[in-house]
């Protein structure tokens, strides 16, 4: 509630200000935190938080960069503090990585696996389940495997495998690789052969690439809409979004780098991101986000039930 | 006065000049003949405060010029000018070319300024530029480029950007070589002019009949120093040194 | 996708995919940072340059290949050197400069001046001998016999600022990882440059756009081609 009417006062603030100074860029919009004052004071900064002018780095996954989800929704969030988003899209892995050497403030990615190990290891703290999309199979519509329809991931991997059918790999170590070799695990294959390519890159390319060759690949269902009016290769196995398996669910979860650990990390304005990107506001604004008439992510911060597994690793039972 | 006092030189393997004493004053042309690799090169370029004898004393008008400070030097290096035996032109403009002995001794302030007006393109050519190269008849190709004047032009030119400081000393190396009459004629000229003007000259030359045209002196180079050196007209009539007579008459070849 | 550059790329142009001030907001990024840095290398590599050319001293052949190696040093290599030392972890950690453009500066600077360097040692060794002597024995110190070389070697001095101009604008790797390709969210660049731009659009499979901004990276490297070839032309000693 009180989230709610400070956004409001921002927001009226920040754009009384903005409409002032013609420019919302470089203007220092600050709202009060603690002092209820001055929300549409020009002189603002003074009474603020203190985070005005100040800039947060973001670490993310290309799956979210890519589909213009961030740019979509930050301005509210630079408009309500007066600090700008560095948003840097990197594989999951890589995110992590440069959180892990205190390089940027706080990370969004979707790989449960390696979120926890970098919980676990101290790095990061608060952890909040965010949104989720789901992967999708695609692959060339004369489907050469015939794995349309089926009801499970990785009974369609194993077709591909015993099929010897192209297929394409992130192989960058990104929460979409990470997935997609946790289902070849579960499924008991160990992909190998000219059949499998690892290509190194990010989504977009590795739909080309499979679109070039008439491959199979995994993908998340955001970058395959946002391309698929480009490419001519189609959804063969659904995700739990259309019903399909609950394991090609793709959780994005956000963590704000561990403030004792890198004493520089700007902790504050980590979690101010993170309560705002959790906020039912915001929450909203996700799952009103569409590219090629589509709903891309779900929104999942936001609940009545309690959701106790978010903050812990997956699995926890009480510490070891 | 120029004196060198005792000099040697070598560059490594085995002497180039050695123990050799000679001056040279204003208003004097003095010819330096001697077979070639013999040293003429070297002499000039000590005399011209360029080269570091190995050992031996070079004074320039009472100081001892190596053994001043390196500000001091330089002062007296700017008394002399020298023109080299090979092309040596700056790739730009021939007044670019003469001018640069007066703009390296102006200010930097008065170098920007001029550099800025020359952007502009308002930049008088100075009196005495002009007049240096008149003096080799090239007051009509101010804007030509170096590289594309004959070797006559050249050579011309190298002497005008020597002369146009002012120096009160002239090392010229073989200044008409592979030059024809007329521009042998212009250069010898001009030596002349110099000389009326109260510079001391040294000229290098293969030339011997170059140097009786030229000289107040004769120095004759063999071996490692002076065979004979004295008044042009002597040391041509009258040598008292035997290899000296048969270098001057042809029979000496080295 | 079939990809005909010719009848794709001018529809492409006409109406822009981009947002405005994107695209000359990555301009200005790459020409910032690319100018920069290839000024800074001049200003070492010309000076490296005449010294090393001028001036015999011990260790100068393992300075020369210490040069001949950093020409074909992989700019990735250097993006992660650089990656390190500014890193928060890194000797320069308390700067504060990754991800930002003062560090895309400094690696493409480590590029740059090994070539820029390389090559005005060959034109400065190139400028004879007599000339240098001319200068001095006009009268100039050694500062003037210095300018005079530089004035000399110009065009080549020019070639080696081009050559580390184009090695710095069109290169990819080091930018991408020290700057982190960063627009903010109104769409002007913060640390995203022509390259890394192709780079996303390449990676998002949007080969078009990919190709306007290649078209338009092509542009700049021959305009500053040309520029610098008329100057090295006009400049110098009143050509
Ligand atoms: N920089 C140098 N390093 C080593 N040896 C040199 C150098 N300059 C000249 N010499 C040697 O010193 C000797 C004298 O050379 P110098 O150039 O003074 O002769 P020269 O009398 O001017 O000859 P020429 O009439 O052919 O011009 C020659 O044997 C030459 O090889
Ligand atoms: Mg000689």
């Amino acid at each position: 509630m009180s989230i709610q009417r400070r956004r409001f006062v921002a927001a009226v603030g920040a754009g009384a200000l903005a409409g002032a100074a013609g420019c919302l860029g470089g203007t220092p919009v600050s709202v009060g935190s603690s002092s209820s004052a001055g929300a549409g004071d020009a002189d603002a900064s003074d009474d603020g938080p203190g985070v005005a002018g100040e800039t947060l780095t973001l670490t993310t996954t290309t799956s979210t960069y890519d589909t213009g989800l961030l740019d979509a929704i930050h301005p509210d969030f630079e408009e309500m503090y007066g600090v700008s988003v560095d948003a840097v899209a990197q594989g999951t892995g890589a995110a992590l990585e440069t959180a892990r050497n205190g390089d940027c403030d706080v990370v969004m990615v979707h790989a449960r696996g390696l979120e926890d190990e970098f919980m676990r290891n101290g790095y990061g703290v608060n952890r909040r389940d965010l949104m989720f999309n789901d992967f999708v199979i695609v692959g060339p519509t004369d489907d050469p495997a015939g794995i349309e329809g089926m009801g499970s991931a990785t009974e369609a991997l194993t077709a591909i495998a015993d099929a010897e059918a192209a297929f394409v790999s992130r192989g960058d170590n990104s929460g979409t690789h990470t997935k997609e070799r946790n289902l070849w695990e579960a499924a008991g294959t160990d992909p190998g052969g000219d059949w499998y390519q690892e290509i190194g890159g990010g989504m977009g390319e590795a739909l080309n690439n499979a679109n070039q060759q008439g491959a199979y690949t995994l993908s998340d269902r955001g970058t395959f809409i946002s391309q698929r009016s480009e490419i001519g290769l189609t959804v063969l196995v659904q995700g739990p979004i259309e019903d399909g398996p609950e394991v090609l669910a793709n959780p994005y979860g956000v963590m704000a780098v561990n403030p004792g650990v890198h004493d520089d990390a700007n902790y504050d304005l980590a979690m101010a991101y993170i309560g705002w990107v959790t906020s039912p506001g915001v929450q909203e604004m996700i799952s009103e986000y569409e590219s090629d008439g589509e709903q891309l992510f779900f929104p999942e911060a936001v609940s009545e039930n309690p959701d106790f597994q978010q903050y812990v690793p997956d699995g926890w039972n009480g510490g070891e | 006065m120029i004196r060198l006092s005792n000099v040697s030189h070598t560059y490594g393997d085995g002497p180039v000049l050695e123990d050799l004493s000679m001056s040279v004053d204003p208003g004097e042309v003095l010819a330096i003949i001697g077979p070639s690799g013999v040293g003429k090169t070297t002499l000039l370029r000590v005399l011209a405060l360029f080269v570091r004898p190995s050992s031996g004393t070079t004074e320039l008008d009472g100081r001892a010029v190596w053994s001043v400070g390196e500000s001091e030097r330089l002062a007296l290096r700017r008394r002399i000018g020298m023109v080299f035996q090979e092309a040596s032109l700056f790739d730009a403009s021939v007044v670019r070319n003469v001018e640069y002995g007066l703009r390296v001794r102006e200010s930097w302030r008065e170098r920007l300024r001029s550099q800025f007006r020359s952007v502009l393109g308002s930049n008088g050519t100075s009196e005495a530029v002009e007049e240096a190269l008149e003096v080799v008849d090239l007051d009509d190709s101010l804007e030509q480029d170096a590289d594309s004047l004959s070797g006559g032009e050249a050579q011309r030119v190298s002497f005008a950007r020597a002369l146009a400081y002012d120096p009160k000393y002239l090392m010229l190396d073989e200044p008409t070589s592979d030059l024809d009459p007329r521009n042998t004629g212009l250069i010898e000229d001009a030596i002349g002019t110099a000389r009326e003007r109260g510079i001391g000259v040294v000229v290098a030359t293969h030339d011997m009949h170059q140097a009786e045209r030229i000289a107040d002196r004769v120095g004759v180079l063999l071996g490692d120093g002076f065979s004979e050196i004295g008044p042009t007209e002597r040391v041509f009539e009258d040598p008292t040194d035997d290899r000296t007579r048969k270098f001057i008459s042809g029979e000496l070849v080295y | 996708m079939a990809l005909d550059p010719a009848v794709d790329l001018l529809p492409a142009l006409l109406d822009s995919p981009f947002r405005e001030g994107y695209v000359s907001s990555i301009v200005y990024v790459s020409l910032y940072v690319s100018v920069i840095a290839v000024s800074l290398s001049t200003l070492v590599s010309v000076p490296v340059a005449i010294v090393m050319g001028f001036v015999d001293f011990r260790g100068k052949q393992f300075v020369k290949s210490v040069i001949n190696t950093g020409m074909g040093f992989p700019s990735v290599v250097v993006g992660l050197l650089v990656l390190f030392a500014v890193s928060n972890q890194g000797p320069l950690g308390s700067l504060e400069l990754i991800f930002t453009k003062e560090a895309m500066i400094m690696s493409q600077f480590v590029l740059a001046t090994p070539p820029i360097t390389a090559i005005s040692l060959a034109a400065v060794t190139g400028v004879e001998g007599n000339v240098r002597d001319a200068a001095r024995v006009l009268g100039g110190t050694r500062l003037d016999v210095a300018l005079v070389v530089i004035k000399e070697a110009r065009y080549g001095i020019a070639t080696a600022v081009l050559a580390g101009f184009g090695r710095a604008i069109s290169e990819v790797g080091s930018v991408l990882i020290v700057g982190g390709n960063i627009t903010s969210s109104d769409g002007i660049s913060k640390t995203r440059t022509l390259t890394t731009a192709v780079q996303l659009e390449a990676r998002q499979g949007r080969y078009e756009t990919a190709m306007v901004l290649g078209a338009v990276l092509v542009a700049i490297v021959l305009l500053v081609n040309a520029v610098v070839v008329r100057l090295g032309d006009t400049g110098g000693m009143g050509r």
